[in-house]
């Protein structure tokens, strides 16, 4: 983008991802990342500070959670008091759910969304609380950043909404919520659609209604709210009541009607899989398949929130307890967003901001209970009266004595803990200091040994204490890119694809934005038949190189093979004929690939890709040869030798693996031939209800994690794509 | 220009035709050192007047066929290295040199000169691919005679292989094979211009490691730095991997790939310090850096190891004090740098480009090569504070080896004021932005009284 310009960028057609298909680059992203990055990079540049792009993208995420801290800061200013912002600024600065995002070189939307959508929220309680136009349209135009920022923006454009549906059926209806939310919704839905991956689905999917049917919701009452003051009271309740229900019913027949026709989609997949856990198992393998679509376990919460957790919910009772027009949104946002994280590990991520405003109420209200008293300890004692808060100083010293004392005996046993000792007070207070304390060595420790080591450079111990480091990936990339022709085309799963396409510069198959499940489950079926099938299938995708990961040597667990019968069910979506999982199991169910294993799997292209010449290797002088430290097994399949593949290059500690096709001229014949199934496919395929041409929300999945262990989570360059589309446009 | 050369080249020619007959090369030793990827030609001359007339130059040569390998030549008497020039003999396509002597040679004097020459690529692969398991075969194609236009009297040539597996090599009796040595000659009275092909054919697994390009970037700051970085594509073009490369292999045995190269070492100033290894893709964990007492030694890893054909690329940067290379008096300066550095032992840089960026606002530049380049446009550099921009000279040169690391001299005009400057805009910039906060906190640009907009809001609500 830097070198080409922003319109070239919106017209990019990738033909080095997806071969044979490319893709469209322009029509397929949300932009926001990419131009944040090239305007700084513009504007640095223009002050002749010649930062490159690349450092531009590494610092991008911490740039970002930094002005996120601030937004939280006047969220939740505005929410409760400036001392629970501070709280809550510096929670989000050091919680680990959000760190994770945000660590240097996690070129990610989530990173600079995350801040959208706070100063979304901070914006649209500012425009609630005063009623302004501007504010509201401050709302819409950071809406509109977010928008193009991250899929994740369903999440405002259905939360606002609910907002104001239950201000209203709580009764708290005003001119300042009628204002924010017509100038937001007509703002919003107009901006968000001048993103052209989001297009016309504002007005086309289910996922938007909402929004719709609360504006129109809202107009109605405004409407009746205007005729109120002319007409009774009694005809009034009777306009009311069916006016309200006529609105309702005429929105959602129409809204139903609609999507029966087929002008609305209905809600794709991934939506489902939010509202049933299962669904996503059944339906959609390759959704299933990333870990950070299972559900949150207790563990995580605890790791990524760690003593939040336990005090939000105070602070979310403490909302509830005295409401008012926003905090009806926090809490509202507190609920929706716990519900999502528990469904998904990744909506954790929405769910630590609101995590932090509350516990930092929770944090400051109890701080200012408890240290309220520090300065009046001496006052405690009848002496003087003058001491206590302020607002009862005035009030007590209009009374006299007696009456003062009187009534803050009275008053104070109930509800104010003032009562309590100043030991108690002083042990309570440490106690919550201490908690603190093991909170910032927890977030430390969590974002020291987690979430900082680049999940590309694999770092193991020794026993001596010393380190070593495996960079085997990067040496594969690197290798590829400076020793394969250019236009090359390199076979392999579908998590490697934005790491070969960013650090190779090669031409992929498929890659981790999965719009296209077919062309994914071809490529399992390569993997998962045998030699000479697959041969056939490489030979029509024209592939020249074929990566695959092994840690069969070193012991890592997030390889190919333990990823395997993923690739094998998403293979069997698509061709049922030809590959079965049940061929892959023994007839214990079980999946080993020792001499137990099936035929099918000891004879299937991964598993030879893997254990080419491996079963002569011999880790040390004790085991045996062929010793898979992985899954601790001698491999079945020893002495193959491979016909039409050969090794190109395996790197040092085996991790990764590159076999050169080769080939013969059938190629010429084979491509035109392909491409026409291929579009069949596709064509057939979008027709199909339901099936997801790849979920809207959330369209660029993250690596598969599914195997691979919390501490080597791939973080570091998740999103090369994104990286190298701000890099090379 | 170009007419005047020709004259130049004419009296060349005139001078050489008669110094043919005045000129005897009494004995001449010859060591051929290709036991690296290069050809190291070392040739003891001892020439004899045998004219009448005093003599102030004399001619050497190498046959046509090796012409366009020769990368570096001189010649030394002594200790003294004399001015060597390239010349054209009419009817001799072979490539010639012209030496001026120091001091002239009286007829009937003999001199005692060393003329030392490096050949690069005159080692080629024979078979051109190999698989993993196969040493690495090369043929040399030399001449056995020292190529003079004066008659040899004397001359004995030792080849110095570096290896005692030898598959055939040019019979031209008298020859004998000790070790790893071959002894040709002596031949007695050999004619001007003889050629005879020196043809060996050898095993030679040392690294045949091409620098195909060397960007040299020198950024000199008068704030008591100067940062260098290298960005290097290095090839190897020895034999190249036929066939699968095998990890297992590799590993198992000690002969399976034993051309590639797995690490080198790269010489740097003993001041350099900050020094980092990356690519593309980031930093290079597999390197290892030793202090010595006169140079800093990097044992450099590429990501992977270098087969026959396999390329790779990397930068190489790091800084040294500004008061080793950097002279003043009054405004002006001179610098003093290599104007290439070691890479590793025994290279050959295919194309070298040098580039200087010297500080903003430097002027009258003037720039002393030791040895003939190809000076490029100059250019801007724009960084941090610029506001002009810096200028940047840049130079290219081909075909180098290890003997050209020599040093260039730049001498330039910087008034010391202009250094200044770039505090001062800092200073300016941050005053301005401060009194503008100053200006903005004090001024009320409210359209309306926010009380007012309040009580609105409060209307609104008691409805």
């Amino acid at each position: 983008m830097v070198q080409h310009g922003f319109y070239n960028f919106l017209n990019w057609f990738d033909e080095r991802a997806w071969y044979p298909l490319g893709r469209i680059v322009g029509g397929t992203v949300y932009p926001g990342l990419m131009l944040t990055s090239g305007a700084i990079h513009h504007v640095l540049h223009s002050l002749n500070i010649p930062v490159h792009i690349r450092d531009i993208c590494v610092f991008l995420a911490p740039v970002f959670s930094g002005l996120t801290a601030i937004s939280t800061y006047f969220l939740t200013k505005e929410l409760w008091s400036p001392g629970a912002g501070l709280f809550a600024a510096s929670f989000i600065a050091i919680v680990p759910g959000y760190i994770s995002r945000s660590v240097a070189g996690s070129y990610d939307n989530e990173g600079i969304a995350i801040f959208a959508l706070q100063m979304t929220y901070f914006l649209w309680v500012k425009a609630v609380k005063t009623g302004s136009v501007f504010w509201a349209s401050m709302t819409a135009l950071s809406y509109f950043y977010m928008v193009s920022a991250w899929g994740g923006y369903v999440f405002i454009i259905n939360l606002i909404p609910l907002h104001v549906f239950a201000l209203l059926l709580m009764g708290r209806y005003s001119a300042r919520v009628y204002t924010a939310y017509s100038t937001f919704f007509i703002l919003g839905l107009l901006f968000s659609m001048q993103i052209p991956f989001v297009g016309f689905q504002p007005v086309r999917t289910s996922e938007h209604m909402a929004s719709a049917g609360v504006f129109v919701l809202l107009n109605a009452i405004g409407a009746i709210k205007y005729i109120q003051a002319l007409i009774s009271k009694s005809d009034l309740k009777a306009l009311f009541l069916t006016v309200a229900a006529g609105a309702a019913g005429a929105v959602f027949l129409g809204v139903v009607g609609l999507t029966y026709l087929g002008v609305i989609a209905p809600w794709s997949g991934r939506f489902y899989s939010l509202w049933d856990t299962g669904y996503a198992k059944i339906h959609i393998p390759i959704i299933a398949s990333v870990s950070e679509h299972q559900p949150t376990t207790w563990f995580s919460f605890f790791f990524d929130l760690h003593i939040l957790v336990g005090t939000f919910p105070v602070g979310l009772w403490y909302c509830i307890k005295s409401i008012n027009d926003e905090r009806v949104f926090v809490v509202l946002y507190a609920l929706s967003a716990v519900y999502f994280a528990g469904v998904m590990v990744r909506l954790m991520l929405t769910l630590t901001p609101v995590v932090c405003i509350l516990a930092g109420i929770a944090f400051s209200r109890l701080f200012e209970l408890y240290l309220k008293d520090e300065d009046p300890k001496t006052p405690i004692d009848e002496a003087d009266s003058e001491g206590d808060d302020a607002a009862e100083a005035i009030a007590g010293r209009k009374l006299y004595d007696k009456a003062g004392k009187m009534r803050r005996m009275r008053h104070e046993q109930p509800s104010e803990p003032t009562s309590l000792g100043a030991n108690i007070r002083m042990v309570s207070i440490v106690a919550t200091v201490m908690m603190l304390m093991m909170f910032a060595v927890h977030c430390t420790w969590v974002t020291s040994n987690a979430y900082s080591s680049p999940s590309i450079v694999l770092a193991s111990y020794g026993n001596d204490g010393s380190r070593q480091i495996l960079d085997d990936f990067r040496e594969a990339y690197y290798w590829l890119s400076q020793n394969t022709a250019d236009d090359a085309r390199v076979m392999s799963w579908w998590d490697y694809g934005y790491q070969i396409a960013g650090m190779a510069n090669r031409t992929t198959l498929v890659d981790n934005n999965t719009w296209n499940n077919s062309h994914i489950a071809l490529v399992g079926k390569a993997m998962s038949s045998n030699e000479s099938a697959a041969y056939e299938v490489m030979k029509a995708l024209d592939v020249d190189y074929v990566l695959v990961i092994f840690g069969g040597v070193i012991g890592y667990s997030g390889d190919d093979i333990n990823k395997f019968l993923w690739m094998v069910r998403i293979a069997e979506g698509e061709h049922p004929k030809d590959i079965r999982e049940s061929d892959f199991f023994t007839e214990r169910g079980e999946f080993r690939v020792d001499e137990e294993g099936t035929p099918t799997l000891l004879n299937c292209l991964m598993y030879k890709l893997s254990y080419y010449r491996f079963g002569e290797l011999k880790l040390d002088y004790r085991s045996p040869a062929g010793l898979d430290r992985t899954r601790q097994a001698v491999i079945g399949n020893k002495n193959f030798e491979l016909t039409y593949l050969e090794e190109a290059y395996t790197t040092e500690h085996w991790l990764v693996r590159i076999y050169k096709c080769v080939k013969s001229n059938l190629n010429v014949v084979w491509r035109p031939v392909y491409f026409i199934i291929a579009l069949f496919c596709r064509v057939k395929k979008e027709n199909e209800f339901n099936r997801p041409r790849i979920p809207v929300a959330n369209r660029v999945i993250k690596g598969n994690r599914l195997f691979v262990s919390k501490k080597v989570r791939i973080l570091s360059y998740t999103n090369e794509q994104e990286f190298l589309n701000a890099f090379y446009l | 220009m170009s007419h005047t050369r020709l004259l130049f080249l004419s009296f060349v020619i005139v001078v050489a035709g008669s110094a043919q007959a005045d000129l005897v090369n009494k004995n001449v030793e010859t060591v051929v050192d290709i036991s690296s990827q290069l050809a190291k030609i070392s040739n003891k001359v001892t020439v004899e007047n045998v004219g009448k007339t005093t003599l102030k130059s004399l001619i050497f040569g190498v046959p046509a066929h090796l012409k366009e390998r020769t990368s570096f030549v001189t010649a030394k008497v002594g200790e003294h290295l004399l001015r060597v020039t390239e010349t054209k003999l009419s009817g001799q396509d072979g490539g010639f040199w012209k030496v001026d002597l120091r001091s002239d040679l009286a007829a009937g004097r003999t001199l005692q000169l060393n003329i030392d020459l490096v050949l690069s690529r005159a080692l080629v692969p024979h078979p051109g691919q190999i698989t993993q398991k196969e040493k690495q075969l090369v043929l040399f194609e030399g001449n056995v005679y020292f190529y003079s236009p004066y008659l040899t009297e004397k001359q004995s040539l030792t080849v110095n292989l570096g290896t005692n597996s030898v598959e055939s090599y040019a019979r031209i009796q008298p020859v004998s094979q000790s070790d790893n040595k071959l002894n040709y000659g002596p031949y007695e009275k050999v004619p001007p211009f003889q050629e005879e092909r020196l043809n060996i054919h050898y095993e030679n697994n040392s690294p045949f490691l091409t620098i195909t390009r060397l960007e040299r970037l020198i950024e000199v700051s008068h704030w008591g730095n100067i940062a260098v970085e290298e960005t290097v594509d290095i090839e190897h073009q020895g034999a190249t991997l036929k066939g699968s490369f095998s990890r297992y292999e590799y590993q198992r045995e000690s002969q399976s790939g034993i051309s590639s190269v797995k690490s080198f070492r790269t010489a740097l100033p003993a001041s350099a310090v900050d020094v980092y290894y990356r690519d593309d893709i980031g930093n290079i964990s597999t390197s290892h850096m030793r202090v010595l007492s006169d140079s800093v030694e990097l044992e450099l890893r590429p990501r992977f190891p270098l087969f026959g054909g396999w390329k790779t690329h990397y930068t190489l940067g790091y800084n040294v004090p500004s008061y080793e290379y950097l002279f003043n008096q009054g405004d002006v300066f001179v610098l003093k740098m290599r104007l290439m550095d070691h890479v590793f032992d025994d290279m050959y840089i295919e194309h070298l480009i040098t580039k200087i960026i010297l500080p903003e606002g430097c002027h009258s530049i003037e720039l002393t090569a030791p040895y003939a380049v190809e000076r490029l446009k100059d250019t801007l550099h724009h960084t941090y504070l610029d506001t002009k921009g810096r200028p940047v000279i840049s130079v290219s040169k081909r075909q180098l080896v290890e003997n050209h690391i020599d040093d260039f001299e730049l001498r330039y005009n910087f008034a010391k004021v202009l250094m200044i400057q770039e505090p001062l805009l800092v200073i300016t910039a941050f005053f301005a932005l401060f009194v503008l906060v100053i200006i903005y906190v004090r001024l009320d640009f409210s359209i309306s009284e926010e009380e007012e907009h309040s009580r609105v809001d409060r209307e609104h609500k008691d409805k």
